[in-house]
């Protein structure tokens, strides 16, 4: 019996090795790629889907911190970015992934802070799956899931010399049917704090 | 009184002046050295995507780069760590540290950080008009995500990239086996 259940218990602890998330980005989801729908638990424990949270026409997909300067920089930014387009059919849905940031922080900075719903995703199993590892970083989803825009949200952190909407132009474009002339831009943020680092 | 007696009375007294004014410099001397030393400020240049490329060209040395920034926790905590780095292999390779930092803080927390860690890497401020260009000339890998630290073989081949804090024994076996001459 105690045999039996060592070899279990072995077996089981090789496995929670081997699934246990990686400490890098694995993910590699390109523009032009789909979602698959997840769901995750909210800063009240309720589950809360993809599917359920986006809008008619798409819903932007936010990675965040609670303690990151650069978030906070960008809050009123976002705040005013999820107003402008929720009337337009896109919803925002916050996801915090940094281990580091505890369940009463991040869900009291988000009850302060904005008016969507942030979803934990412990073990940073979404990062890792959408390859997200810096905060804030945007992935915009159209109705379909599938990925128009990814990377920053303007061209300024400190919002003082923003010369490059690079968001809202693409929200702008698809919403206008337009081509989005740039999916893809960077910017410099906070790093993800993910299990094992 | 004669220009003999005159003379000889002015070269006591510019005597006895030189002497007192040498007391006066060794007591401030021993004075001075009671007192703890302050680290000069450490200057930090700015530079544009053209000083960032530059300053990512190896010379005839393993190049390590470490980018950083005041507001970022994991790039001050591991800072210690890189100036231990930096001791052990000055003169071996070059070190640089480029910052993220507002244009604001390169006069202000950047280098009184700096100064505080003891940093004696040359340190450099990143002021690029588009940051996702800058972004981009690094790493294709690279989100922005802070920190990032790159170790450059002479060629300009990079053998270690790492986001997040750096490890340091990682470091090290990568440098010692770039500092190995090939069998």
């Amino acid at each position: 019996m105690f045999r039996k259940s060592a070899v279990l218990f072995a077996v089981l602890t090789l496995f929670a090795f081997v699934l246990s998330p990686t400490t890098e980005a694995s993910g590699d989801l390109a523009v032009g790629g789909s979602v698959e729908n997840f769901s995750l638990p909210d800063t009240n424990g309720k589950v809360q889907s993809l599917n359920d949270l986006k809008g008619k026409n798409g819903a932007v997909v936010i990675f965040l911190s609670a303690q990151c300067p650069v978030v906070k920089a960008y809050d009123e930014r976002i705040n005013q970015l999820a107003a402008d387009y929720q009337s337009k059919g896109i919803n925002f849905i916050g996801i915090n992934s940094n281990h580091t940031e505890s369940l009463d922080w991040v869900k009291s900075h988000a009850a302060e802070t904005y008016k969507f719903p942030v979803l934990i995703d412990k073990g940073n199993v979404w990062a890792d799956k959408l390859g997200a590892t810096v905060t804030p970083e945007i992935y915009y989803l159209d109705s379909k899931n599938t990925l128009l825009y990814h990377g920053a949200i303007d061209n300024d952190r400190s919002g003082k010399a923003i010369t490059e909407n690079y968001l809202r132009i693409a929200f702008d474009s698809s919403l206008s049917g337009k081509t989005i002339a740039r999916t893809r831009a960077n910017a410099f943020g906070c790093s993800i704090k993910r299990v094992g680092e | 009184m004669s220009h003999t007696l005159k003379a000889a009375l002015g070269a006591i007294i510019i005597t006895l002046c030189l002497s007192l004014s040498s007391v006066g410099q060794g007591n401030s001397a021993s004075a001075a050295s009671a007192i703890p030393a302050v680290p000069a400020a450490v200057s930090v240049k700015q530079i544009d995507i053209a000083g960032l490329r530059k300053a990512l060209t190896p010379s005839d040395k393993p190049l390590l780069v470490n980018f950083w920034a005041t507001w970022c926790d994991p790039c001050r905590e591991e800072f210690p760590d890189l100036v231990k780095l930096d001791a052990e292999y000055k003169g071996k390779i070059d070190f640089i540290t480029i910052s993220l930092d507002e244009l604001s803080e390169i006069n202000r927390d950047v280098p009184k950080f700096l100064t505080q860690m003891k940093a004696q890497m040359p340190a450099y401020l990143l002021k690029a008009k588009d940051d996702d260009a800058a972004i981009a000339f690094v790493s294709k890998d690279w989100a922005g995500a802070l920190p990032l630290t790159i170790l450059y073989d002479p060629s300009g081949k990079q053998i270690y990239y790492r986001q997040g804090k750096v490890k340091l024994d990682t470091v090290r076996a990568e440098l010692d086996k770039l500092l190995t001459p090939a069998n």
